[in-house]
């Protein structure tokens, strides 16, 4: 049964804590954040029972935090963060979810909304957007088996995972800036390609600039308002500029490292004594043998997905410049990470420390001043990218001081599921779906029927009213809201 | 016992099931019947090519959690779609099977939702005076 309303108790309109006290064996108090009407479908689901069981995590520092797009995930809820102590706290695998840098990037065009719906030069009775759709449809392979425009060798997979989104601008994948826009430069530098095992090598070798499935998209938008007028000119955005929104991860080598090392770490549980109330929160001492194996597997493995989001940019700027003409350039705003755990710099109960951060369905967000983000955006802070459920919208927020202070520089990451995938599919069908976009202006490719039915946006959370929670609480600042005109998905 | 093999369970994000079996090795292939059946209408898949699949676990929750997802990964890996796998020997803390299917084609294959892996959440393996269950939850 889920946890009752009354174990919260009420810090302010955003705030909901559940003490230490609630459960035997946790360590610390877990923070949700979120409002009345967004606590009352959190409490729908195990997801907080998740969060206080992550509590239990040895070595855990400050608070067990969950997002207001949280839901119930696997050990972890979706949407949770937790830091914990580089001398003798855990790692967790669970903490940073199968779709290891399962991410986001934003680029933005020279082109505005109109060039869009202009008449298609050949096509007299459809507007370049559908042929445009069409052709990213095209190159950018989605869905299950798919496989991608450049398969590489497994020597050359080494390289792509030592080496992230610079291996792919090397080969031509990229322009030479587009590095210094992700986070982490598009690699970790501790990624270890030897402790990726040879299965989930064999399944990523020939998915590099593939999609994937289930919730992962392409989405061609446009910026339909500004908030902050001056953040959003240092960002290079504007009313009615056209964007392209590219949310996908690690595709099956990271989900392979998740697999193998989730065994691995319940086998040596034992070992280092440690018992949890969940055992897809298996954990090992990040320090250890096993703990470091995975660290830099996964590092690998953030690596491929950097590499990936990288390759389909460039094959989204080729698209774009097919339909539209050579002088299309698409800018990379930056690329976020939302499954991931790096050691970062913190100020942790007065002391600064470094710490081992895990966010699963949760962003960074650092503030301005950081030296971890592009220069060109120090002085306003961290664009944060926050794709929303399919054909609803998407949201550009900048980083403050307040989650540096609050959430190790965290904020949410989408929409959050509200219903799960087989209530979705009941009583809808693809026709019906792809006509009530369409009548809103979204143009809609998918590779399968559930791709479709299970991301409708009834099937999530209201992202206005996850952005609002995260606004007011100062975790970070509205700038954009985009709007989908074209979507391409698994 | 159960009659059925399988079935399937409801999570608020993914999706998971219920195998049974007269004997663990039974419970083991009904297991493997309902991930396939997961990924692809098995009516279309033809038993043209088999892999030998063999893993090891260290207690029965262990052992079918790494069944199921080298299973998975052989699929992917491969891209081959699987209909069926039989359980040739199972020991205490190691499986060996054989998996049967074919090449994955897209004209002729539905594929249901992808199944990234197959998770510890909530899984259980369990022996009872009607034989064996086992509760498993995937990640979508």
């Amino acid at each position: 049964m889920p946890i009752p309303r009354s174990a919260l108790q009420k810090l302010d309109d955003l705030r909901w804590l559940v003490p230490r006290s609630t459960r035997e064996g946790m360590r610390t108090d877990a923070v949700i954040y979120a409002d009345e009407k967004l606590l009352a479908q959190i409490l729908g689901d195990l997801s907080i029972d998740q969060a206080i069981n992550v509590a239990f995590l040895p070595g855990i520092v400050g608070r067990s935090l969950a997002m207001p797009d949280m839901h119930q995930g696997y050990g972890f809820p979706i949407g949770g963060v937790a830091a914990t102590r580089l001398s003798d706290g855990v790692v967790s695998p669970g903490g940073v979810g199968f779709d290891i840098n399962c991410g986001v990037r934003l680029l933005a065009s020279n082109l505005e909304r109109d060039a869009l719906l202009a008449r298609d030069d050949y096509e007299k009775n459809v507007p370049k957007l559908r042929t445009l759709v069409n052709q990213l449809f095209r190159d950018i392979p989605s869905g299950t088996g798919a496989e991608g425009p450049i398969p590489v060798t497994f020597p050359e997979l080494d390289d792509v995972l030592a080496r992230g989104a610079a291996w792919a601008v090397d080969h031509g994948y990229g322009e030479a800036s587009d590095t210094e826009y992700c986070e982490e430069h598009g690699a970790l530098p501790s990624a270890d390609p030897s402790q990726v095992s040879h299965r989930a090598k064999q399944r990523g070798r020939t998915q590099l600039g593939t999609l994937g499935s289930g919730n992962h998209f392409l989405e061609v938008q446009y910026v339909e308002k500004i908030f902050e007028p001056a953040t959003a000119n240092v960002f290079g955005l504007h009313e009615g500029q056209v964007v392209v929104l590219i949310h996908c991860g690690s595709r099956g080598l990271g989900h392979q490292v998740c697999t193998d090392f989730l065994k691995t770490m319940n086998e040596a549980m034992r070992k280092y004594n440690i018992t949890l109330p969940d055992r897809q929160l298996a954990c090992v001492p990040s320090q250890s043998p096993e703990g470091q194996a995975y660290l830099g597997a996964m590092a690998a493995a953030a690596n491929f997905a950097w590499a990936n989001r990288q390759v389909i940019t460039h094959f989204t700027r080729r698209a774009f410049q097919r339909i539209l003409g050579d002088a299309v350039r698409l800018r990379l705003v930056y690329d976020v990470a939302h499954n991931m755990a790096k050691t970062e710099h913190h100020r942790v109960n007065h002391d600064e420390a470094d710490i081992l951060v895990h966010r699963k369905g949760a962003t960074r967000c650092f503030a301005a001043g950081s030296p971890f983000i592009p220069s060109a955006y120090r002085g306003v802070g961290q664009p944060v990218i926050i794709p929303g459920s399919m054909g609803t919208a998407s949201y550009v927020l900048v980083g403050t001081q307040r989650a540096m202070d609050e959430t190790f520089g965290t904020v949410c990451h989408g929409a959050g599921r509200a219903m799960s995938r087989t209530a979705a599919k009941r009583g809808r069908n693809v026709r019906d779906e792809t006509q009530k976009l369409e009548a809103q202006g979204v143009l809609l490719r998918s590779e399968t029927r559930d791709g479709i039915l299970e991301e409708v946006p009834e099937a999530y959370k209201d992202i206005d009213a996850v952005i609002d929670v995260v606004h007011r609480a100062g975790l970070a600042r509205r700038v954009a809201r985009l709007k989908p005109m074209g979507v391409i998905k698994g | 016992m159960e009659k059925r093999p399988f079935e399937i369970l409801e999570h608020p994000a993914d999706i998971g099931f219920r195998a049974y079996g007269g004997t663990r090795e039974e419970l083991f292939e009904n297991a493997a019947l309902a991930l396939f059946s997961l990924t692809c209408e098995l009516g279309a898949v033809e038993e043209r090519e088999s892999r030998e699949i063999e893993t090891t676990g260290s207690d029965n929750e262990t052992l079918l959690y790494a069944w199921l997802a080298e299973l998975l990964a052989v699929a992917e890996a491969e891209r081959l779609v699987f209909r069926r796998a039989d359980v040739t020997a199972l020991e205490p803390n190691r499986v060996h099977g054989t998996a049967y299917g074919e090449p994955f084609d897209r004209a002729r294959h539905e594929m249901g939702t992808h199944i990234k892996a197959v998770t510890f959440h909530q899984l259980f393996v369990e022996q009872s005076a009607e034989g064996w269950r086992a509760q498993v939850f995937v990640d979508l």
